[in-house]
């Protein structure tokens, strides 16, 4: 009977005899499915659910204030079509590929990666300090973002902040107009410090799975420890890379809150990076339909990196 | 061939000890300065929030005070907004830890054709920047009356860190054998008593990184209560933070001393909290990246 069931054009088996039957999978999943309902209707209302209403809103006139706000009209592809022609926006898109990439890719990745590779040579050296130089990166990931953007917005300040007036004036080198002067480069050494902790966390991590004997192999054939390192850790953490990178990457991606309370995105807009821009055209120019469209622009660049990581990781694993 | 290996290897191990004392030095002044890089910042806002005159660079308190901090509380109300938060963060935590065993425990036992398409979908939903949905977040809390509200607060926290604590989670419940649970139900145990029973004091590690990073989140996070929240009694420890940063700490009197303080009392239980579990932690947060 069984057999017979297969033929039947009703019934379909997939080779490795698993019923495809959508009753029966429900049926077998009934009590999985009612558990991840609270947690699946969280995300529905506040991930999914907003980003289908940006796209929608993105193609109205939606006001925060004013007759647009009680009547949005539909206005198709007005919003994108003033957006793409306005020049700032694509200041602002080059504002944030420069901080994602010098702070995320470049700050955070190089420098905790440089730091897991040293503390784990350090821990089998017996070297104590590591442990103190690694509780200060990770002090400083913990600590919430808003004390982050109070505490360097008083290490840069020109006049008074630690900076000038402590570390460049002991090497009598005179002040420097770090937020005025240098706003970019300064936010992003506010994230590298923000932000370094995670990939030093997980390399360190993953260094500890390389098994030791790929070592002792490599130092028996003569490799130096640099060699070793380029041969044989680095290929081995590929494809965690990958993923440390899209995590960081996004992260970065929507910074806020330490850009916000550092330079407002300015002087002019010289640090004005999407998500501010969002928030600016939203909440002070009133603008929602604007605003949403501006926010579609960002998830769709997000999706973007998200699929290219992705891939590339599942590439190398 | 071992005689070969073994005079290679005493040779390379004699080219290391030259080089050992010179690489100690340079590895230790790298330590030094990335210790001055990271904790800089942190001196200056103990230094600051005890300073009866606290100024922008660091420096030993002119007078040591505590007068900073009873300000803080004098001045804006802070017991009110520690004890919001402390609501809000402990009801997100609850919520969250119920929330997220359900769903990791049902999609690592789940049997469906698309469930790592569903298991990676979750994921990417982490990727998504709360300040590109934030818009629409705060239409809809206004639409439906959640500004300015408690639940409002929970909830949005509680879904805000979702998605990564249930791929977390999910990873402990994957590594938790079945014929616990199916013993259970061979006992006569309903599939959530089985759950709550047997399979969560196994999985008890993930639940506490579950519980301390859902905490932690929605003790720092601003963004939200920024937008949601407007009423003075409603204010939580971010927020009174934020408004005293753009008035007090701004353009207008520069109060290093108080905002420092309320600083501290911002950042100190974050700090307890993660330091008092931070093997766990990060193994946790390991688990999660090997799972990925």
């Amino acid at each position: 009977m069984r057999s017979g069931d297969a033929q039947s054009p009703l019934r379909f088996v997939s080779p490795a005899g698993r019923a495809l039957y959508p009753r029966d999978v429900v049926a077998r999943n009934s009590p999985y499915l009612l558990g991840v309902t609270p947690a699946a209707l969280l995300l529905t209302l506040f991930f999914i659910g907003p980003a289908l209403w940006a796209v929608y809103s993105s193609l109205t006139n939606l006001a925060l204030v004013g007759i647009d706000a009680a009547n949005p009209r539909f206005v198709g592809q007005d919003n994108y079509a003033r957006l793409f022609q306005d020049p700032d926006f694509w200041t602002v898109i080059r504002n944030s590929v420069t901080f994602v990439l010098g702070s995320a890719v470049i700050g955070q990745f190089v420098l905790g990666l440089s730091l897991a590779v040293l503390i784990d040579h350090a821990e089998r050296r017996g070297w104590r300090l590591a442990t103190l130089a690694y509780a200060a990166v990770l002090l400083a990931w913990v600590n919430p973002t808003l004390i982050a953007g109070y505490l360097w917005s008083a290490m840069f300040d020109f006049f008074f902040g630690s900076l000038n007036h402590v570390f460049l004036s002991a090497i009598g080198v005179g002040p420097v107009d770090w937020l005025g002067s240098f706003p970019m480069p300064s936010v992003i050494i506010a994230n590298v410090w923000r932000g370094t902790a995670f990939t030093m966390i997980i390399f360190l991590g993953a260094l500890k799975t390389i098994p030791p004997d790929i070592y002792e192999a490599a130092r028996i054939d003569g490799a130096n420890a640099w060699r070793r390192f380029w041969d044989h850790t680095l290929p081995s953490l590929r494809p965690i890379a990958a993923l440390t990178l899209l995590s960081i990457t996004m992260a970065t991606f929507g910074t806020f809150i330490l850009i916000q309370t550092l330079t407002n995105g300015g002087p002019n807009i010289a640090t004005e990076t999407i998500a501010l821009y969002a928030y600016q055209t939203a909440f002070q120019s009133y603008a929602i339909g604007y605003g949403s469209a501006i926010a579609v622009v960002m998830l769709g660049l997000n999706l973007i990196f998200a699929v290219f990581y992705l891939r590339w990781s599942r590439a190398r694993a | 061939m071992t005689t070969r290996a073994q005079t290679a290897g005493r040779q390379a191990a004699a080219r290391r000890r030259e080089g050992t004392w010179i690489e100690a030095v340079l590895a230790h002044l790298v330590f030094a300065a990335v210790i001055v890089f990271f904790l800089a910042p942190f001196v200056w806002l103990l230094t600051a929030a005890f300073d009866a005159d606290a100024q922008a660079y660091i420096r030993w308190p002119s007078q040591l005070t505590l007068d900073n901090f009873v300000r803080v509380f004098t001045e804006h109300d802070f017991g009110r907004a520690l004890a919001n938060s402390a609501l809000v963060a402990g009801l997100t935590m609850l919520l969250d830890v119920v929330a997220v065993s359900l769903a990791g425990y049902s999609l690592s036992r789940m049997d469906l054709r698309f469930k790592s398409a569903i298991t990676y979908g979750v994921l990417l939903l982490q990727t998504m920047p709360l300040s590109a949905t934030m818009v629409p977040i705060y239409g809809l809390a206004r639409a439906v009356g959640l500004r300015n509200s408690y639940l409002g607060l929970i909830l949005i926290h509680a879904a805000i860190e979702l998605p990564f604590l249930i791929w977390l989670m999910k990873g402990f419940f994957d590594s938790v054998p079945r014929y616990l649970e199916e013993a259970a139900w061979l006992d006569g145990r309903s599939k959530l008593r089985a759950l709550v029973e047997v399979v969560l004091p196994v999985a008890r590690n993930g639940i506490g990184v579950v519980a301390g990073l859902s905490f932690l989140a929605a003790w720092a996070e601003v963004l939200m209560v920024i937008i949601l929240v407007d009423r003075q009694d409603m204010f939580t420890v971010p927020l009174a933070f934020y408004q005293v940063l753009r008035t007090r700490g701004g353009y207008t009197e520069v109060q290093y001393g108080m905002v420092a303080a309320m600083g501290v009392l911002y950042l100190v239980p974050v700090m307890v909290i993660f330091f008092a579990t931070r093997r766990m932690m990060v193994r946790g947060l390991l688990s999660s990246a090997r799972g990925l």
